[in-house]
């Protein structure tokens, strides 16, 4: 299992943002201005994590929160 | 001389060029070093080095290129959905590069090009034909992690977002690229 702790500490250092200010309800289209950026982020998160996210298991993600429940459950597996 | 229209045009390629370099260059420092990363970090230094081309290029036709925000890649995510694996990022990858060696190609095949924009055309599609070959090269390996089903499903998904994205892209700058044609062909005396 992750620690859910470094992976916002993870997202945070990415964005270049306190910790404190990437709370599960903020929208990551509030946190990630361009949509090449989110790629990067989530590119990176996957190989400092070694997991593999597919199409479907972004396909609802709006807000840190629900990035941070797929990684955990991708994590998982 | 370049006129207005061309001087866009250019000034277009050169954007793309800078944001292929700052995409790849922000993803090659994320990745495990191995042959991808390895293969990366030359297509980036490539997208990087076409960029300055561009803007040779258009300084020695005695003009300065224009600040541009948007790439033509940018419009991709829009289209086909965000890349979420980096077996996407290089299918999208790949379409990209495609399409932009036809399109280099297209331009290098109008009627009275200028010689200096030919030349850079000629300099950086020799470079973008390695890119589609390491990326193919990438692919293939990667089909042992996701399935060559699903690589061919991806690759297709993001052919048909990049007609999308080209036809929209012709139609919205349609008289730039159609006054280029004429001036060309005019000897670029219009």
């Amino acid at each position: 299992m992750i620690d859910t702790t470094v992976l916002r500490e993870n997202i945070a250092s990415f964005l270049r943002q306190p910790v404190a200010k990437i709370t599960d309800e903020r929208l990551l289209s509030d946190l990630v201005t361009q949509s090449f950026m989110l790629v990067e982020m989530i590119i990176e998160l996957q190989e400092e994590l070694g997991i593999r996210l597919v199409q479907e298991d972004l396909k609802d993600v709006r807000t840190v929160g629900d990035l941070v429940r797929v990684i955990e459950r991708r994590s998982a597996k | 001389m370049l006129d207005e229209n061309e001087l866009w045009v250019l000034s277009f390629y050169r954007t793309s060029e800078i944001s292929g370099a700052l995409f790849f260059g922000n993803l090659a420092k994320s990745m495990k070093p191995g042959s991808i990363q390895r293969d990366m970090t030359k297509h980036f230094s490539d997208e990087a080095m076409h960029a300055w081309h561009w803007s040779s290029c258009i300084e020695k036709l005695g003009a300065q290129a224009l600040k541009l925000t948007e790439a033509y890649q940018d419009q991709y995510v829009a289209a086909a959905g965000m890349p979420v694996n980096l077996m996407e990022v290089l299918a999208i990858t790949q379409v990209f590069e495609k399409r932009v060696i036809n399109q280099y190609a297209r331009h290098s095949r109008i009627p009275g090009i200028l010689q200096e924009v030919k030349e850079t055309l000629a300099t950086i599609m020799a470079d973008e034909s390695w890119h589609i070959e390491w990326v193919q090269a990438a692919l293939k390996e990667m089909e042992k992690e996701y399935g060559a089903d699903l690589i061919v499903q991806t690759l297709k998904r993001f052919r048909q977002a990049d007609e999308e994205v080209y036809q929209k892209t012709i139609k919205e700058h349609e008289a730039r690229v159609l006054h280029l044609t004429d001036r060309y062909r005019a000897g670029g005396k219009k």
